[in-house]
């Protein structure tokens, strides 16, 4: 079974600009997520975060600019490739398969595994062996997202915090160098969100892994990320640790507002 | 716990087993003309099974069925036959079901990337061009009167009425039953190799393919690829029963294999439900064993004319359909997960709460949770 244990390499953007018939989604947008790190990027609605998302795991294609994970540019990969190499992704409206949590879970092992058409068919002993192994990966995986007692339950029987939590456990099931959380605690209740935080903070601490976080919640922003980015209309109007990008006059105006609104706060 | 885990392999291997059993013992009891309802009901499930892989599993609908069917059918009784390379029937058999394969291969660069209903119109083209060149290429397929089937043989053994003789506890054992056993053995193979691939590595990802495409891509899954892969195999399954359905006929001909075959085996998976072995052979028996048996009592059943009389009423085979028409609007009305949905909710209700699963503790019951989670299903995202 392969594991994969070396650093993550830096995830370098660079002058990414995304077109979509006349509508610029994602203007000149580059940013560096460094090993290892929390790299937050936020924005209002419609800034163009999860254009970025599409674009770093290989669904869309930028007209201009560059995507590089360590030396290899991940921008002209399919994203089966990206996936292989280490890029995992969770979607804002849950993306999940029929079928069980263990099912989902076996399918982010997908890249890891290898068994064919024909070994699978004829169920030859090193195809049972890598099942059986992965499915033991994929329960301790679920342990530790705190899905362990559902682990043999349909997927669209779970709450809908615990459909997002399969999301992220599937995403780690490809034992990923770089993780892309696209909102992972959106429509989520309080309780709900402080569980998800918990488990993002420990996978952190456990995987040494690099996250770029999408979240619109201010208050896991500045708990979680090292670093972040702020979009505003596909532009990229700030950069810095959360505390620099707070008090960024050009950011107060574009995304915070007169910085007095309720529910940022968190 | 290891004594109830060893009662429930028991009762596991058991459920296998005594099918099993009683499908072996039937040659003994039932006459030529069940033994042949059998035998094309089994070869109908082989490329039921098939098609399910492709339909039920990886979401890709495919009309061109009947056409993989044929290259089976007639790869072997060419490359057995006279005129033909004239090889071992055997091996004749397993190139055949090579051959229904590359041609499903030939296909996959359309396979690959056409999704869904529209891999169903591009499919349509292979059965009509497959039509015509069975009709036309006559050198090799014998044209409109077809050719007809030399016999398999296995190491001496024909499976045909002699050669040799052979009585089985005063039974005489001509072409159905020993066929029957061929196609029970083959159908066996089916069964284990699709549930290894639908429970395995490979099925995963075309059922993830089927339910969100952009999730199973950024899972690692290659899209293109595996959908030529399953049109390939489906392409196989289809060409193994090709082989078999000629076996039984003992003659081809052109028009057996027409959309309306197609049509029929879209018919079984539907009414069987999409996406499982099981569902796959009931749906079969049901669309093959139909309008034979109607055939048969013909002249018992109300508003359906006798063949031949040509009175202008309903002809068995017509009135079959209208049948099984009726069926799968039924079905799709009232159990869209096909008979295997319904026996599986059946026994759940029999069985009542999850008690007699055997296991302990609050573990959530699967009888009664697998059954609302067929008709919920994740929506498909868009970037």
């Amino acid at each position: 079974m392969t594991t994969r244990t070396t650093a993550p390499p830096a995830l370098e953007v660079r002058n990414v600009t995304v077109r979509f018939a006349g509508l610029v989604a994602l203007d000149d947008v580059s940013f560096t997520v460094a090993p290892g790190t929390v790299h937050a990027v936020i924005g209002p609605n419609g800034a163009g975060k999860s254009t970025c998302f599409n674009v770093l795991s290989g669904l869309y294609r930028p007209a201009v600019g560059t995507v590089r994970l360590g030396d290899t540019e991940l921008t002209r990969l399919a994203p089966h490739k990206i996936a292989a190499l280490g890029v995992a992704r969770t979607f804002q409206n849950i993306v999940t398969t029929q079928g069980t949590v263990a099912d989902n879970l076996m399918l982010g092992r997908h890249a890891l595994s290898r068994a064919g058409f024909a070994a699978s068919a004829l169920r030859l002993p090193h195809a049972v062996r890598e099942q059986r192994a992965h499915l033991a990966k994929a329960r301790q995986i679920a342990e530790l997202t705190g899905l362990g007692g559902h682990f043999e339950s349909p997927v669209a029987l779970l709450s809908y915090g615990d459909r997002k939590r399969v999301e992220l456990a599937r995403a780690l099931c490809l034992e990923p160098r770089v993780l892309l959380l696209d909102e992972p605690v959106a429509g989520m209740n309080a309780a709900e969100r402080v569980r998800m935080t918990e488990v993002v903070r420990e996978i952190r601490a456990e995987l040494g892994l690099s996250l770029v976080l999408v979240e619109h919640d201010m208050g896991l922003v500045m708990r979680l990320a090292d670093e972040v980015t702020v979009l505003d209309f596909g532009k990229a109007i700030a950069h810095g640790t959360p505390d620099e990008v707070r008090r960024d006059p050009e950011v107060l105006r574009a995304y915070l507002g007169t910085g007095t609104t309720g529910e940022e706060a968190a | 716990m290891s004594d109830l885990l060893k009662s429930a392999r028991l009762r596991r291997s058991g459920t296998f087993l005594l099918p099993a059993l009683l499908l072996c013992a039937l040659p003994f009891y039932l006459d030529a003309f069940w033994l042949r309802i059998g035998l094309f009901s089994m070869a109908a499930a082989i490329g039921a099974v098939g098609l399910g892989l492709l339909s039920g599993t990886a979401g890709q609908l495919s009309l061109g069925h009947a056409f993989f069917l044929a290259v089976g059918a007639y790869g072997y009784v060419w490359l057995a036959g006279e005129p033909g390379p004239g090889l071992p029937p055997a091996l004749a058999a397993g190139l055949a079901v090579l051959l229904a394969g590359a041609a499903g291969g030939l296909f996959s660069p359309v396979a690959g990337r056409v999704k869904g209903i529209y891999l169903g119109v591009a499919t349509l083209a292979l059965v009509f061009l497959g039509h015509h060149v069975l009709l036309t290429a006559e050198s090799v397929t014998g044209g409109f009167n077809g050719r007809s089937v030399p016999p398999l043989e296995l190491g001496g053994f024909t499976f045909a009425e002699s050669d040799p003789e052979l009585t089985v506890l005063g039974v005489p054992f001509g072409a159905e039953e020993r066929l029957w056993y061929l196609g029970l053995a083959l159908f066996a193979l089916t069964w284990f190799t699709a549930r290894g691939v639908l429970r395995g590595r490979p099925g995963r990802a075309l059922a993830a393919l089927r339910d969100s495409e952009t999730a199973a891509s950024v899972m690692g899954v290659p899209v293109a690829r595996y959908r030529s892969a399953a049109f390939v195999v489906s392409s196989m399954y289809a060409g193994l029963a090709g082989v078999l359905l000629a076996l039984s006929f003992r003659r081809v001909v052109p028009d057996y294999f027409s959309l309306l075959l197609s049509v029929d085996y879209l018919a079984m998976i539907v009414i069987g439900g999409l996406g499982s072995v099981a569902g796959a052979t009931a749906g079969a028996v049901f669309v093959t064993a139909l309008p034979l048996l109607m055939t048969r009592y013909a002249d018992q059943l109300p508003l359906v004319a006798t063949p031949g009389s040509g009175d202008g009423s309903l002809g068995p085979t017509e009135a079959s359909r209208y049948l099984y028409g009726a069926a799968i609007v039924v079905i799709l009305l009232y159990a869209p997960d096909g008979l295997h949905g319904l026996a599986r909710r059946i026994r759940a209700r029999l069985r009542g709460r999850p008690s007699a699963t055997g296991l302990p503790g609050p573990a959530p019951s699967s009888a009664t949770t697998e059954t609302t989670a067929t008709t919920a299903r994740a929506k498909e995202h868009t970037p």
